[in-house]
């Protein structure tokens, strides 16, 4: 224990978990306040100040977008959508991957022989023609656009879990808990899932990411969610033709995910470093 | 081996014959091309459309269907399109050569970004070196891929006018693209052989061939990078569908006339002969991918044909 | 003469053996690739685009909408009307050196309406006719089913276009799928699917050769894309042009926006038979709530027209004279509180999610709304699951998006669609009164009495707010200025005879 949570304040002291702290805590919490500061949640419109400028009238700071609505009310409130859609979908993945990841590398035989076929199907599918086909089918809803992402990343956690599980199930420490007569369950999630959560950590901050992008990309093609609720990546999508007109309209969503982004990362990286002892250099 | 490698094809064929049937179900769930085809028409009747689905082999039961499928599929003739009746395998052989092309060279560009920099980096962990890598690393994981295509044609197709914008009108077609795709697999390329050097130089082998007193530079080159290979092409081989579904989005930005956007096409058309094609096709190459890259692992590394 | 214009005439006249030097190539981005190139395939406005300059129907229809004759010199209705007879054209040839005769034209709609025409979308737009009868070489009868008023205005296009018999019969429908063969003033010389195709003039064309050598059409899918291959120069014309980015282009020095209205009209049909859009109140109250004039002068830069009825002012059967109801919130507030509708009711519009200009309507529709005390949700559908799904099966919303080319330029087309019962995207309005007006005028070959009744059937839906019209779009291009004498077309089916590029 004594030798962990020096690592634990080691990992503080560096720059970059720190800098990802920081950064991840002001974007949770303007998120959380976006009601309180925006009551409207940025819908307030004013065809007659569309697409004003930043930096100049202090009504708008980061100015107006095609339809006058205040940029930053709108970024705040987006930030609701993004990092739910970012977070619910990584968390449901990681719940349903890991869990099934353990078991099938653990207990092998039949289960896992299904497993790992199962995931070879979905591996071999791309994924956005599918999301495509499903989102022509189901309707862009945000919950379907969650839903889906689940069912098609668990197989990723499930994958690297099982690998972890693979490697270290035959470790002296594991062999010896299982000596001192531990129940599985024990010895899966008091050791082998802590031991071997680290690359699962990495795969999530990097899926965060990636999912909040991915609505982006489906707006991009013309599958995104309801308009009127702001999301970064479905106001990126929409403001690319303004690029060359009206940059601020594109250019501060994208900056809102690469705070988080870079945020998350940072926290990942340190997190990981935490977790896994193997890579005390 | 002979065992390792029969189990892997049966595998193979197992994985491409459940992406046919469930490709084959969904596109059916999408909508019906009869209909479709009656959008630009006036007035039409139920009758017209029975003529249609007739005409086009859609009113036979969904197992007749799914055979006639799986037979063209094993004759190579993926039927026609229903929109103008073009064979399907034409429509594939011009697009699939395209796709490959773009994903290989996307992916040796993210290699040649990531491998020097991840090895660099994870030489000098911790080192500001590292920390600056990563985050310039990040912003490519945090532009959506069509911003950053958007972007790279401004500046390089319109402002300086040095390369085309869209379409493959010859070797400068590529390099947009190629750019685009490789720079946002950087992000995730560079973590990976940051990791798989670090976990690599930190191995019991490493550390004998320091404690021997070999030089640095002979432990890094000759025994840690040839090393970690293995777990980077694995990752590749397993990123490869991810790579060719991100590859949607840069053919439809850049007008890359591959897979990509012929799948996009057929799904908007309901064109089911098309879709249920190229998904097949990409199921393939993917599976294939994938099989070679467990067959070089096997090779190297007796103890996963053991498993 | 001045010694420059001498000057100029010496180069002109040194350059003339070299033709390429005096014409040359023109560049023309599009969004898809009809897949086929046989009328009889399509039904894709991208198809028109292109093959409008390969194929040729018996009569023509100019950049000006103006019907003109083509391939026929000539036509008149006889028999009591029960029959069209067609003088044709004589000494034309198709590209493969095909006479072009009766024959001809027989074949073409005897292919349209048989066993490979059942097979496309085109045949139901000309079950009106019954046969063709050879008169001579050079004249045919085309006998009519029923009346179809709109009928010579179809031979202009799509399914009615006419294609080379022998050709046909020797290499097989594949082989005209993708090398057709028509008697325009273009011929295809190369197709590659999903990239592109080339025409080269056809010199024989009897409207006289046409001044460029060779056109090239590029398949975009991307509008951002398109609009950046303009500015590099790469592509001299572009359409559909986005809204949002005419500012763009109009600030680059070598290219222009050039618009004309068109046949598009965007409108939000109401749910007349649930919810609370059942009332005509609250119906109207949603229709005053919305400021469409600020909607096109502000999100859509004047690129539209605001309109009373489902037409735009080109469509026949439009009525200067209706006027869509004012903007009034006040007087749309009373109306919901009359209807009983509490501030705050939730309302759902569907709305197709690929449109990015209506994306933005939408959302300033929904804040118009909000100000009435509508709480507006938009629901984006993949295009054709809501145009083959969500509307024929009325799973809609209260409002949804509909949009209709009405590419005869005549409200019948629309109209007929949108309001006549058990239409198959009309899933919810059934009106007696209505059916028996769009029936009376497709009865008639009278145009006075059918402009009467098509405005007839365009004032009592408006009388009844079965929907709200939006606006009617312009057709708008982006297009190099080394382009010169480009019509634009409002229908989008570009002609490039007489096209030229510096």
């Amino acid at each position: 224990m004594e030798r962990r949570s020096r690592h634990w304040l080691r990992g503080l002291r560096t720059l970059e978990f720190g800098m990802g702290a920081i950064l991840t805590a002001t974007t949770v919490a303007l998120v959380l306040l976006a009601r309180t500061l925006y009551p409207d949640g940025g819908e307030a419109m004013d065809l007659g100040a569309r697409l004003m400028p930043p930096f100049q009238d202090w009504s708008h700071p980061l100015g107006t977008d095609s339809l006058g609505r205040d940029l930053l009310a709108r970024i705040i409130n987006g930030g609701r959508i993004s990092l739910t859609v970012g977070f619910v979908s990584v968390v449901g993945g990681v719940v349903l991957g890991t869990l099934l990841g353990l078991i099938a590398g653990y207990y092998r035989g039949f289960w896992d022989m299904i497993l790992m076929r199962f995931a070879d199907v979905q591996l071999a599918l791309p994924f956005i023609l599918l999301a495509i086909t499903f989102t022509a089918i189901l309707g862009a809803d945000l919950w379907n656009l969650i839903a889906f992402m689940i069912i098609s990343q668990w197989v990723q956690y499930a994958r690297v879990m099982r690998g972890q599980v693979l490697s270290l199930r035959d470790r002296e420490f594991i062999q010896s808990a299982r000596a001192f007569g531990l129940r599985d369950a024990r010895i899966l999630f008091d050791h082998i899932l802590p031991n071997g959560f680290g690359p699962v950590l990495i795969l999530m901050t990097l899926n965060v990411a990636n999912n909040i992008l991915l609505e982006s990309s489906l707006t991009f093609l013309g599958l995104g969610v309801d308009p009127t609720i702001p999301s970064w990546g479905g106001m990126l999508a929409d403001a690319r033709t303004y690029l060359q007109s009206a940059w601020w309209v594109g250019v501060f969503p994208g900056v809102a995910i690469m705070i988080t982004v870079l945020g998350l990362n940072l926290l990942g990286d340190g997190l990981r470093d935490y977790l896994d002892p193997t890579l005390k250099v | 081996m002979a065992g390792f490698l029969i189990k892997r094809c049966a595998q193979a064929v197992f994985v491409v014959l459940a992406v046919t049937l469930l490709v084959a179900w969904a596109v059916r769930l999408s909508g019906d091309p009869a209909i479709m085809m009656t959008q630009g028409a006036g007035s039409f009747t139920a009758q017209d459309l029975e003529n249609i689905r007739k005409a086009l082999g859609l009113d036979r039961p969904f197992s007749v269907q799914y055979l006639e499928f799986l037979k063209d599929l094993v004759t190579f003739q993926l039927g026609n399109s229903f929109f103008g009746g073009m064979p399907v395998a034409r429509l594939i052989g011009e697009a699939l050569p395209s796709t490959l092309l773009l994903a290989s060279v996307s992916l040796l560009v993210s290699l040649a970004i990531s491998v020097p920099l991840g090895v660099y980096a994870a030489v000098h962990r911790r080192s500001l070196a590292d920390q600056v890598i990563r985050v310039v690393s990040l912003v490519g994981l945090s532009l959506p891929n069509f911003w950053l295509a958007i972007m790279l044609v401004l500046v390089f197709a319109v402002t300086l006018g040095w390369l085309p914008a869209s379409g493959n009108q010859g070797p400068t077609s590529i390099v947009l693209p190629a750019l685009t795709m490789g720079v946002i697999l950087t992000a995730t390329n560079l973590r990976l052989v940051r990791t798989a050097m670090l976990e690599t130089l930190t191995a019991q082998y490493v550390m004998v061939a320091r404690s021997k007193g070999l030089s640095e530079r002979v432990v890094l080159y000759k025994h840690a990078l040839r090393n970690c290979a293995i777990p980077i092409i694995t990752y590749v081989g397993l990123q490869f569908g991810n790579l060719i579904g991100g590859i949607v989005v840069i053919e439809q930005v850049f007008g890359w006339p591959g897979m990509g956007s012929l799948a996009f096409d057929a799904v908007a058309a309901r064109d089911y002969p098309v879709l249920q094609g190229t998904v097949t096709v990409l199921a393939l190459v993917i599976v294939i991918v994938n099989l070679l890259v467990d067959l070089v692992y096997g090779l190297v590394d007796p103890r996963i044909r053991a498993e | 003469m001045s010694w420059k214009g001498f000057g100029a005439l010496c180069v002109a006249a040194l350059a003339a053996p070299f033709g390429a030097l005096a014409a040359g190539t023109l560049t023309v981005a599009q969004q898809q690739d009809p897949g086929s190139w046989d009328p009889i395939d399509t039904y894709l406005v991208n198809w028109s685009m292109v093959a409008n300059n390969v194929f040729e129907g018996l009569v023509q229809r100019t950049e000006k909408l103006e019907i003109k004759p083509a391939l026929a010199t000539s036509w008149e209705m006889i028999d009591n009307d029960s029959k069209i007879r067609f003088k044709l054209r004589q000494g034309v040839k198709f590209h493969n050196g095909e006479p072009f005769n009766a024959a001809a034209v027989k074949f073409t709609f005897e292919r349209l309406l048989g066993a490979e025409g059942a097979k496309g979308p085109q045949q139901s737009n000309y079950n009106a006719i019954d046969k063709v009868d050879v008169i001579d070489d050079y004249t045919v009868d085309l006998v009519l089913k029923r009346p179809d008023p709109v009928l010579v205005t179809k031979l202009a296009g799509y399914g009615g276009m006419i294609v080379p018999p022998k050709y046909i019969q020797e290499k097989g429908d594949a082989v005209f799928n993708t090398e057709p063969v028509g008697t325009g003033p273009f011929k295809m010389v190369e197709y590659k699917p999903k990239v592109g195709v080339t025409l080269a003039a056809n010199p024989d064309y009897w409207g006289g050769a046409p001044k460029l050598d060779k056109v090239v059409h590029r398949f975009i899918a991307e509008p951002t894309t398109q609009v950046a291959e303009l500015q590099a120069g790469t592509v001299d014309i572009i359409y559909p042009v986005p809204i949002s980015m005419i500012a763009t282009i109009e600030k680059a020095p070598n290219i222009a926006v050039v618009s004309v209205p068109g046949p598009s009209v965007v409108d939000m049909m109401f749910n007349v038979k649930n919810g609370v859009t059942k009332d005509v109140r609250v119906r109207k109250a949603i229709i005053m709530a919305v400021d469409r004039e600020a909607i096109v002068k502000q999100i859509l830069q004047g690129q539209a027209a605001v309109t009373a009825s489902f037409q735009g002012p080109l469509s026949f059967g439009y009525d200067p004279a209706l006027k869509p109801l004012p903007f009034d919130p006040a007087a749309a507030r009373n109306l919901l509180k009359e209807a009983g509708v509490k501030p705050g009711t939730e309302v759902q519009f569907d709305i197709r999610g690929a449109d990015a200009v209506f994306r933005e309507v939408a959302q300033a529709v929904a804040g118009y709304l909000s100000g009435v005390g509508l709480k507006v949700s938009l629901k984006p559908y993949e295009t054709n699951t809501m145009v083959n799904d969500i509307i024929p099966n009325g799973r809609t919303g209260e409002a949804y998006q509909m949009a209709w080319g009405g590419w005869t330029f005549d409200f019948d087309n629309t109209a007929y669609l949108m309001y006549h019962t058990g239409e198959h995207w009309n899933p919810y309005v059934s009106d007696p009164k209505l059916d028996q007006m769009l029936e009376a005028q497709r009865a008639t070959y009278d145009s006075a009495k059918r402009l009467e009744l098509l405005r007839g059937v365009a004032k009592y839906v408006a009388d009844n707010a079965l929907d709200m019209p939006m606006y009617a779009l312009n057709t708008i291009f982006g297009v190099n200025k080394r382009v010169k004498n480009f019509a634009p077309p409002a229908d989008t089916r570009y002609r490039f005879t007489e096209v030229t590029v510096e």
